[in-house]
């Protein structure tokens, strides 16, 4: 193939990608608006334009816009967008197609440690700090269950076998608990049910402010690692040959994808499989493993998926409103089931 | 440009040494008292039998596992004071280890390998992509760019993964067994990529092979492995003989033949054994199908420098030999006949009749008065007029296969 060819292809491969980004981009703008105007209480259009740029929060329509619906769909969206990103990390990690935050137990692992501070008097005496008391102990819970999961995958590289050891993590969470819930007081335990359905719901203005300011800082941290993370791809032997200071990288990816699931986790509950199906989509759509691309692609599919399952979840049933990880897995796991089938995966 | 003073220099200089190298993993050792020099511009080969150590060795040269003991020197500087993408620049890798790299086409894959000489996002220049296309030229797969990965056979793979280990630009490439599992064609593709990337290119090629004759035909130096040292180290052509090599894989039943190039299989004799009049080349290749039938062979009257003689000796077979260009005389020829009153059979190879071995002819006429059932790859009226008889013993065979078929049938 000739130079002048070769470059023609690659101008036109770069325009096409460009093109998709645009496109997913305007559609997560759509997802939102309709997030914002679709309820209970519809508001058109024209009334949500009036009411943003008026910034109207006195009459009911205005306090159900700024107070309800923006603080749950930019959660829903900045959720999805880190959880997706947090999978995509994972399966680099272990060049392992079916991880996911959820599926490696991370997300359990925060459950329990949010269940032993909402469930227990552990909390007692930390009132001073308890809007970060959850956020925190999720963190906590997120490392303890990764170091756990990485010690298991040093000892065995099979991709089904970690993924079994994943869910017996999870499995072990999910019973200690149920012990530490059969033990609760009833008011607590109301709260911790809520919260462990998963939902994007009842999010403060200052809570999406942590969440996007960390949040963004880390996706800033995790794009400047896609060249590694590129270079990881080929296995460490290789990645270490062209220049990956492995430990380093092996340090980042670990604490980037936990802190994204543990921070989601924290104010959503635990969201099943949007992590896992994400990443792959964005593979298939942009039809590269090139993280340089995924990375972006991941998190705008990432949120417009999660809107969407929101959305769905929100109005499905409406006025019951059901905890978004059933939606989640309604799309999610028929991918997991077909990535088992094909076996022919790649990172 | 390096005037011509320099280039000598740069001749004699030495890339990387060893240095009282010791290599395991978790501190076993496998191998000790490595002390290797590798020159510049020159093809490396490791042979060694399986579980020598010869892929632990590759990868203590390339980093990727600590030494044991003693150090790795490149340019005069241990291994160990290099950054990591210093050394990427220097230093790349072809190795066993399967590589599923997922959505990756060729370029983007090839790409990869630009990793040392790129900035923090990756961003390729004008100049890397130059670097990308003229690797994948060097190694034939042009034509691949576009490809997915994914799609390539093992052989096409190799080649990209070899474009890779160039677009590092590296002046020494360390690759674990470059052609296992290849098909014959890509095989020699590949040791003739390399052996152009040393010739043309000066990049030091240091490869683990298990092919001792491909090895021996292409190496500049070859690095024998056994027992946890390194046995014998030097040019092929004074390190792998016939000795060396069966020590070096505890062969029984075969033998390397420097002269030949190559490895043969002896015969281990269990179904009987042939006498085969030969020379003039015409041996060689019956020989070697009389071998794989499991005959013994014993052959005669020869010259020491007949093409028969080499690929004879090799299998182990008895030869009566003579000096080169000796008329063979009446000595040789009693010393020939027992072993055909030994032999089950006779096998005459068609042989021309000249000045110098008219004796051989004699031998066929002997073992028909013997009794013995000669088999013959002349044609009727040739075999009569040569041996002037027509015992019923004289079986003649239009080519190989049929020897064998009318052996066989003889026997029942």
């Amino acid at each position: 193939m000739k130079k002048y060819q070769i470059e023609k292809i690659l101008t036109v491969q770069s325009k096409r990608r460009f093109l998709l980004f645009a496109l997913f981009a305007a559609l997560l703008l759509i997802s939102a608006a309709v997030n914002i105007m679709a309820g209970t209480i519809d508001i058109s259009f024209p009334e949500l334009f009036k009411i943003i740029h008026t910034y109207d929060t006195a009459t009911t329509s205005g306090f159900i816009v700024w107070k309800i619906r923006i603080p749950r769909t930019i959660a829903a969206v900045l959720g999805g967008a880190y959880l997706a990103v947090s999978g995509l990390l994972l399966q680099v990690f272990f060049r392992n197609p079916i991880v996911g935050p959820f599926i490696l137990g991370i997300s359990s692992g925060a459950t329990l440690m949010v269940s032993l501070v909402m469930l227990t008097t552990l909390s007692l005496g930390f009132t001073a700090i308890a809007p970060f008391l959850t956020t925190l102990s999720a963190l906590a819970g997120a490392y303890a269950a990764m170091i756990v999961v990485l010690f298991i995958a040093a000892k065995v590289k099979n991709m089904i076998t970690l993924l079994i050891a994943g869910l017996m993590m999870g499995y072990l969470c999910h019973a200690v608990t149920s012990i530490l819930a059969a033990f609760a007081e009833q008011e607590k335990l109301k709260m911790f049910v809520l919260w462990q359905l998963g939902s994007f719901s009842g999010f403060k203005w200052n809570e999406i402010q942590i969440l996007f300011i960390f949040g963004g800082m880390i996706l800033v941290l995790v794009y400047t690692l896609s060249k590694p993370l590129n270079a990881f791809l080929l296995g460490e032997a290789y990645a270490s040959t062209m220049g990956v200071n492995i430990r380093l990288f092996r340090f980042f990816i670990i604490f980037c994808s936990c802190a994204l699931a543990g921070m989601v986790t924290a104010a959503a509950g635990p969201v099943a499989f949007i992590g896992l199906a994400v990443p792959h989509m964005a593979r298939l759509s942009f039809v590269t493993s090139d993280n340089r691309i995924l990375i972006p692609g991941t998190l705008l599919l990432g949120a417009i998926i999660t809107g969407v399952c929101d959305l769905v979840a929100r109005l499905a049933f409406s006025p019951v409103e059901v905890p978004i990880s059933s939606i989640t897995a309604f799309f999610g796991a028929p991918i997991v089931i077909s990535l088992l089938i094909k076996r022919r995966v790649s990172v | 440009m390096r005037g011509p003073g320099t280039d000598t220099i740069m001749r004699t200089d030495t890339i990387m040494r060893t240095k009282d190298l010791s290599v395991g993993y978790n501190k076993k050792t496998v191998l000790s008292l490595i002390d290797l020099v590798f020159e510049n511009g020159k093809f490396i080969s490791l042979l060694g039998p399986n579980g020598a150590g010869k892929t632990t060795l590759l990868r203590t040269m390339s980093r990727l596992l600590p030494p044991c003991d003693g150090s790795v020197l490149i340019d005069q500087i241990s291994l160990n004071e290099f950054k990591q993408d210093s050394l990427a620049r220097i230093l790349s890798v072809v190795l066993t280890d399967r590589v599923s790299p997922g959505l990756f086409s060729v370029f983007e894959f090839v790409a990869l390998g630009r990793y040392p000489h790129t900035g923090l996002m990756g961003r390729l220049k004008k100049s890397d992509e130059e670097v990308i296309i003229s690797s994948l030229a060097q190694v034939n797969a042009g034509d691949l760019v576009f490809r997915q990965v994914g799609t390539l056979s093992d052989g096409e793979r190799q080649k990209v993964l070899l474009a890779r280990a160039l677009t590092q630009e590296p002046r020494l490439i360390l690759l674990d067994e470059p052609t296992i599992h290849l098909d014959l064609k890509h095989r020699m593709e590949v040791i003739s990529i390399l052996q152009k990337l040393c010739r043309e290119k000066g990049i030091t090629v240091v490869a683990s092979m298990h092919d001792v004759d491909i090895a021996a035909k292409i190496s500049d130096s070859v690095v024998l492995i056994k027992n946890g040292r390194i046995a014998a180290w030097g040019p092929p052509e004074e390190t792998l003989d016939n000795r060396s090599v069966a020590a070096l894989y505890d062969f029984e039943g075969a033998s390397f033949n420097p002269g030949l190039g190559s490895i043969e299989i002896k015969a281990d004799g269990g179904r009987g054994s042939v006498f085969v009049a030969g020379g003039m080349a015409r041996g060689a290749a019956l020989y070697r199908l009389l071998a794989k039938r499991g005959l013994s062979i014993a052959t005669g009257i020869i010259h020491d420098n007949d093409l028969d003689c080499y690929v004879a000796k090799s299998l182990g077979a008895e030869c009566i030999t003579l000096p080169p260009m000796e008329k063979i005389g009446q000595n040789k020829l009693n010393e020939a006949l027992p072993l055909i009153k030994q032999a089950d059979y006779t096998v005459d190879s068609g042989f021309p009749l000249g000045e110098f071995n008219r004796m051989n002819a004699e031998l066929i006429k002997y073992a028909l008065t013997y009794g013995k059932p000669v088999f013959t790859l002349r044609k009727a009226e040739d075999a009569w007029r040569f041996l002037q008889t027509d015992s019923e013993n004289m079986i003649v065979c239009e080519n190989e296969i049929m020897l064998l078929n009318k052996m066989d049938g003889y026997q029942k």
